[in-house]
């Protein structure tokens, strides 16, 4: 599945070449040697000169000594590729006649091939619709009666070209369905907002996940889209490339911190092998407002990873073209919200966000606000202690010594 | 004059000569300032006016036949049940009493229950929820000073207590009409009208107790009602998520009005509570007649002029106090959700948790009263208490570990703290200035409250649990410094507040002598 170059499971530390470590040095010197901190981002839509445009989103983020390639397209369901190499210098090579034949392999590709240390990818090939009327179980699987999915492959998608924003470095997909009998999507769109980072922080908006120059955010809203019920519960499926014959392993860390996603404790993880590889990381929460504050935080429910073997998965070009038609796929299934709480209804607007990254997935860590609260009021109590015992031992010397007069 | 032991509050010498108090502060206010004085009233020859009413009722047909045409005049002929002089009649009255208190702590704590389903069905943020526990303290602020006055001179104490029933019952009939009517602001008045009866209704049931229990069972009546108050907020907790269920159910859909019936079912055991006001003034009347017993009175005397006399270990005591409750309160009023987020509890599991503080403290509450009874030293309890409490928030703050263990520890504690702290305040003021202490003592806590609840519920909303646990660790730590200060402040000035129970004793007969 990943070809027969060099390992590409794992993110591992390998030893510079000599070439290499001078290169580091030099280009490295005002951004730090210590790891990739820092990221030269760029944002770039490859363009097909052969036909119609289609939407191929190169973000290429280069560090020191690594370059991370994410690929996002459309032809097809929408898709994501994660590729980092070993070099700042690799560069990703289309081949449009390939790439849009009915047999892809081989149509993308990264330069040299024998740098890439690791690859995966991400496919989000459905949208579930569920009737959870009936359902009182909160956490009741599946949440009701499923109405006929929307397959994501037969969606159009806007002009990625026209979506770029450059300044927050992030693109947005924007679709809705091809044939839409109902008239569902008349005034709704399912939008992939994907965003990278040259550097770590956290963004103002919840659910405030921790990026750093090794991840790229995607934002999912499904806004303005007439539901088919009164209380319908969205769901998608996503598709990752499986580990040989196994499914990636998916983790769910259990934190005493909820500062930056009030009365979310959990953080979910999809890990591509051992650490340090790729992953995937989301907290399980979705927001039924724009505003994304907590009275419309909706919890997001997480199937285990499947392989997909039942079922004909749609071909996501890109995937195709770079892994061959050999990988095989593992499917998850997200659903936002529950019969009760708030939902979809509130506002016609469903947002979930997750982080795409290599590396050792962003840990949060105490705030300092936090800290200096607790060291304050600890401390304060503790030193009153301590001047209040020497205060009385003083005190009591002097008693003491009045005691014999008396 | 002496120091003496029944100065203190609910204080009383029982016939074996064992010092025990109880100490009754009841989640939302305590009803101290009353008790204080009413205990005070209640002792010595009040004793024999029982005796010589007896006395009288066994051997003056006379009297019987002119007062109350309908008992009969033979004392065998009436039965113990239906004589005010018998036990039993008393714990007919004891029953009434309990339940009399029931609703309105039952129906309290109804947002705390009902957490998730008022935020979503109301679609209010969890700030605008803790304005339910915010609009019930503010009335309290004030009436923490005159629930006393106005039993004693306006009302007396049976229309008083009927009044304060109505307020108790028309409040809650109020907030679930907010509920059934989609109208937030509604509930808020709801609540308000709710809290104008709710602590004086306990004041008025004190009263009571004091009127028809002053003697040896005073201190078991007490407790009994103590017991009842927690019984009310535990099975509040435990019952309502249930009944939403089952009302939900019934209409086939959750949303405001299934809310709002919900708490209307909920609103029965106020309606049940007046039927004993009702009843308890009519047998009091009775009695009155029968036996020529005094309306109750709670003999507080209110000067907000002495305020400005007040020393600072008091100034120290009311700082612990609010700054203690406030991280108590407000917590198990917001508890729930952070059960069931952080540790993954379920509903029900998160309900019982949250209640095991009014759990606890039922029958730990006599026991630690009579455990400081028997040392002394208020203030060491009163720091064990804060830091067990300090150590409980840290643990629900920073760890995973079993929140059974921290809020076990939080309901000891906290019973540990209102049987140590209260009484300081006997220690610390003249004994006319009491009712003034205490009364200002329940206001600034009810202000505390009041304000804290909305801080929280913003805090919440925006930064989440872990900051708001930290919130409630720094009011604690306050609350720490303030007892590290108050011991200092009390040894430098050679107080009385860390004597041990033989210093006190010994001081006592030195001023006897």
């Amino acid at each position: 599945m990943c070809g027969s170059e060099g390992p590409r499971w794992g993110w591992g530390h390998h030893a510079p070449g000599p070439t290499l470590l001078l290169s580091v040095l030099v280009s490295a010197a005002p951004l730090g040697l210590l790891g990739e901190e820092t990221r030269q981002v760029s944002l770039e839509v490859i363009p097909n000169r052969l036909g119609p445009p289609q939407n191929l989103l190169h973000i290429r983020a280069v560090g020191t000594s690594s370059t991370l390639h994410y690929v996002w397209g459309t032809t097809g369901p929408p898709a994501a590729l994660l590729v980092a190499t070993s070099t700042p210098h690799s560069t990703l090579a289309v081949n449009w006649s390939l790439l849009l034949s009915p047999e892809p392999d081989g149509g993308l590709t990264v330069l040299p091939t024998d740098s890439i240390r690791f690859s995966s990818a991400l496919v989000f090939t459905r949208l579930f619709e569920f009737d959870s009327t009936n359902t009182s179980e909160v956490s009741a699987k599946p949440p009701g009666k499923p109405y006929a999915p929307y397959s994501l492959a037969e969606f159009s998608w806007n002009n990625i070209s026209d979506f770029l924003d450059p300044a927050t470095l992030s693109a947005t997909f924007r679709g809705h369905p091809i044939h839409d009998p109902t008239g569902a999507f008349a005034n709704g769109s399912l939008a992939f907002r994907v965003q990278a980072f040259p550097s770590s922080g956290r963004p103002a908006q919840a659910p405030r996940l921790l990026h750093s120059a090794d991840t790229c955010q995607l934002e999912v809203a499904l806004l303005g889209a007439r539901p088919r019920g009164n209380r319908s519960v969205f769901g998608l499926e996503v598709v990752t490339l499986g580990q040989g014959p196994d499914c990636p392993s998916m983790q769910e860390q259990r934190s005493i911190d909820d500062e930056y996603a009030p009365a979310v404790f959990q953080l979910n993880q999809l890990l591509w092998g051992s650490l340090p590889s790729g992953f995937v990381q989301w907290r399980p929460v979705a927001f039924s407002q724009r505003q994304r504050g907590r009275d419309s935080a909706l919890p997001c429910r997480t199937s285990t990873l499947h392989p997909t073997l039942e079922y004909p998965l749609p071909q996501s070009a890109i995937v195709r073209a770079f892994f061959g038609s050999q990988a095989n796929f593992c499917a998850l299934n997200l659903t936002f919200g529950a019969s009760t709480g708030p939902g979809y209804w509130d506002e016609n607007y469903l947002s979930w966000s997750m982080l795409l990254g290599v590396g050792t997935p962003p840990v949060d860590s105490l705030s300092p606000l936090i800290l200096g609260i607790m060291a304050v009021a600890l401390g304060a109590p503790g030193l009153m202690l301590l001047a209040g015992g020497v205060f009385l031992l003083l005190g009591q010397k002097q008693c003491s010594e009045y005691q014999p007069i008396n | 004059v002496s120091l003496a032991l029944r100065d203190l509050p609910w204080r009383h010498v029982s016939e074996s000569g064992h010092v025990t108090t109880f100490l009754i502060e009841l989640g939302q206010c305590s009803f101290f300032s009353e008790n204080i004085p009413a205990s005070r009233s209640s002792t010595g020859p009040m004793e024999e006016d029982d005796e010589e009413a007896r006395a009288l009722l066994e051997g003056g047909p006379s009297e019987d036949g002119r007062g109350a045409p309908a008992v009969p005049a033979v004392p065998g002929a009436l039965p113990a049940l239906c004589d005010p002089s018998r036990l039993a009649h008393r714990l007919l009255v004891l029953l009434l009493m309990c339940f009399l208190g029931f609703g309105s702590y039952f129906c309290y704590d109804n947002p705390a229950a009902l957490q998730t389903q008022v935020k979503r069905d109301m679609q209010v943020n969890t700030t605008k929820f803790m304005l339910l526990y915010a609009w019930y303290s503010w009335p309290n602020v004030v009436l923490c000073f005159f629930g006393g006055f106005l039993i004693d001179r306006v009302f007396g104490i049976r229309w008083g207590t009927i009044i304060f029933s109505c307020f108790v019952c028309i409040g809650q009939v109020i907030f679930a009409l907010g509920g059934i009517f989609n109208a937030f602001w509604l509930m808020e008045f709801g609540r308000f009208v709710f809290g104008v009866g709710g602590e004086s209704l306990a004041v008025a049931q004190n009263t009571y107790a004091v009127g028809w229990f002053k003697g040896k069972e005073l201190n078991l009546v007490f407790g009994l009602q103590l017991s009842m108050a927690r019984i009310g907020s535990t099975v509040n907790m435990n019952l309502m998520g249930w009944l939403y269920s089952k009302v939900e159910a019934s209409l086939g859909s959750a949303g405001h009005t299934t809310l709002g019936i919900t708490l209307m079912i909920g609103g029965i055991t106020c309606i049940l509570s007046l039927i004993c006001a009702l009843v308890l003034a009519y047998l009091d009347q009775r009695a009155e007649r029968i036996l020529h017993k005094a309306q109750g009175k709670t003999g507080e005397v209110i000067k907000l002029t002495d305020v400005k006399d007040f020393s600072l270990p008091l100034w120290l005591i009311f700082t612990i106090c609010v700054c203690y409750y406030v991280a108590v309160f407000p917590f198990i009023g917001l508890g729930k959700v952070f059960f069931t987020e952080k540790f993954g509890f379920s509903s029900q599991e998160a309900s019982a948790i949250n209640s095991i503080v009014y759990v606890i403290s039922a029958p730990m509450s006599p026991i630690f009263g009579l455990l400081v009874d028997k040392t002394g030293r208020n203030i060491i309890w009163v720091l064990c208490a804060v830091v067990t409490t300090l150590a409980a928030h840290i643990m629900l703050a920073f760890t995973l570990w079993n929140p059974w263990i921290a809020m076990c520890l939080l309901g000891l504690s906290y019973s540990l703290l209102a049987c140590a702290l209260w009484p300081m305040v006997a220690f610390v003021v003249p004994e006319h200035q009491l009712g003034t202490a205490y009364g200002f003592m329940q206001s600034i806590q009810n202000l505390g409250l009041a304000i804290v609840s909305i801080i929280a519920g913003m805090i919440l909303d925006t930064r989440g649990y872990l900051f708001l646990e930290v919130f409630f660790i720094a009011c604690v730590s306050l609350s720490l410094l303030a007892v590290v200060l108050l011991y200092v402040v009390n040894r430098a000035r050679g107080g009385n507040l860390n004597y041990s129970a033989r210093q006190r004793e010994e001081i006592k007969l030195s001023h006897a002598e």
